[in-house]
């Protein structure tokens, strides 16, 4: 049992939610985290709000971009036709999500990008389409870059009285897309993952290809891979290479019970460069 | 009622149901401690053991990951209710193939493995895997329960016993130790 006691709110919607905000609250998406965190005394809010009733589920469409709410599971990800055509990359990283059928109903996407925990999938994968995270505080909303919105482990650019209430991408369609993680076993966090996106050489924009990689640093690093394409290709050498010369540089390499700083930054380009493989391999469009 | 505490009305096991918790709770202790349905186990409270899986509001959770307040209204089953007295076909398998030893992550198990079944009529064992990646055993290992699942499965053709008898051992000889 939860050893100190506290308010529970479940507000009707999000301007509701927002109002309920203050420093010794603790918003609560699917549980997952909050829960456990609560049962072992990590967090001691006052109150708790729950947001399952605030009406931020739903993946919709509008015009190019495609808006996953807040409270959104892993479960809906994986059944919505939108994500399948427009963001297989992220169907890929629910499927693969730790924890079994179980996880993939109760996680959220919304609750996990604000948990921030640098070895979750959601986070590096947000980056890694550059998504946008909707966030709304007592003075309105905002729109913060998901690249922006990491600032460190657990922590990101949310004030106290602020909600994520959605998360927006621009189409990926068209994209090739890879994703790869290393863990211990299939019940364990993963230990690095890496999320690569590859952009044809007639494709608008020309040709791109990046990897971010996620529980390396306190945030998810992305790196960018441009000049490892040689005629259209990945010249995977020069890619790992790449990879290693910008994780040397973080300055805070993040390390845990399940895996050193070293042991990290040793696997990350073997991992980076078999995402950014599993792109070139893959089907514009297609999931991983 | 205590400021602390909640009324909280559910549909256990197809009845309805009414306690005060301790808004402290976790489903799984409210489950257990208040409405007396002790199949959800806790193993962990942390979400990784699988133990207090059950049915709620048509979709399988982990009990320990819900805070019993915030269940209020839904419809629970746990492994009381999973049948009406008879063992279910995926319950007889798991009996037949030896899939539990000591229990306690069986009802767990039962509930991944029927929400896979019902999806996915005959299941690689890889998908198997899969659905009971949220589910850990700690005595039999897991290709018994393997087994078991691959047997339930309504579109599967296998229903012999894949674990080999004492007297089917690889070399062809009782294994018994007089022999």
């Amino acid at each position: 049992m939860i050893s100190a006691s506290f308010r529970y709110e479940t507000p009707s919607s999000a301007a509701e939610a927002a109002g309920l905000l203050n420093a010794g609250a603790q918003v609560m998406g699917g549980g997952t985290w909050v829960v456990p965190a609560l049962n072992h005394g990590v967090r001691q809010p006052k109150v708790i709000i729950d947001l399952r009733r605030a009406g931020l589920g739903g993946i919709e469409r509008d015009g190019d971009t495609v808006r996953v709410g807040a409270t959104c599971t892993y479960a809906d990800v994986l059944t919505s036709s939108l994500v399948a055509t427009e963001l297989p990359l992220l169907k890929t990283m629910a499927l693969g999500v730790t924890g079994g059928r179980q996880i993939l109903n109760q996680g959220t996407i919304g609750g996990s990008v604000a948990a921030a925990r640098p070895s979750s999938d959601a986070p590096a994968v947000v980056v890694a389409l550059g998504g946008r995270v909707v966030v709304l505080g007592p003075d309105g909303g905002r729109i913060v870059d998901a690249d922006t919105f990491f600032v460190g482990p657990e922590r990101t650019v949310l004030g106290s009285n602020e909600i994520v209430v959605a998360l927006e991408f621009s189409s990926a369609r068209g994209l090739h897309v890879g994703y790869s993680k290393l863990k211990h076993g299939a019940s364990s966090w993963p230990i690095v993952t890496a999320a690569a996106v590859l952009r044809d050489a007639d494709a608008a924009g020309g040709p791109a290809v990046a990897v971010t990689l996620g529980g390396i640093a306190g945030a998810p690093l992305s790196v960018d891979l441009g000049d490892c394409l040689v005629d259209g290709q990945v010249e995977e050498n020069r890619a790992r290479t790449a990879i290693a010369e910008q994780v040397d540089l973080i300055e805070a390499p993040w390390s845990d019970v399940i895996a050193s700083a070293e042991y990290r930054r040793a696997v990350a380009p073997v991992v980076g460069v078999r995402a950014v493989r599993m792109a070139a391999g893959s089907t514009a469009g297609d999931p991983a | 009622m205590n400021p602390g505490s909640d009324e909280l009305v559910i549909t256990l096991n197809g009845a309805r149901r009414d306690a005060t918790v301790d808004r402290r709770k976790l489903l799984v202790e409210a489950l257990r401690e208040d409405f007396e349905t002790t199949g959800p186990k806790v193993g962990c409270a942390t979400g990784d053991c699988g133990a207090c899986t059950v049915l709620m509001d048509g979709e399988i959770r982990k009990s320990c990951l819900e805070l019993a307040v915030a269940a209020n209204g839904s419809v629970i089953t746990t492994l009381e209710g999973i049948s009406d007295g008879q063992l279910t076909p995926l319950q007889e398998a798991f009996w037949d193939e030896y899939a539990f030893q000591c229990g306690f992550c069986l009802s767990g198990m039962l509930f991944s493995a029927q929400d896979l079944i019902d999806r996915v009529p005959n299941p690689t064992d890889l998908e198997i895997r899969s659905a009971i990646s949220g589910n850990l055993c700690r005595c039999t290992g897991y290709d018994t329960i393997v087994n078991a699942i691959r047997r339930a499965a309504p579109g599967s053709s296998a229903t012999t016993r894949h674990r080999p008898s004492i007297e089917e051992s690889e070399d062809g000889k009782s294994a018994s130790p007089s022999s």
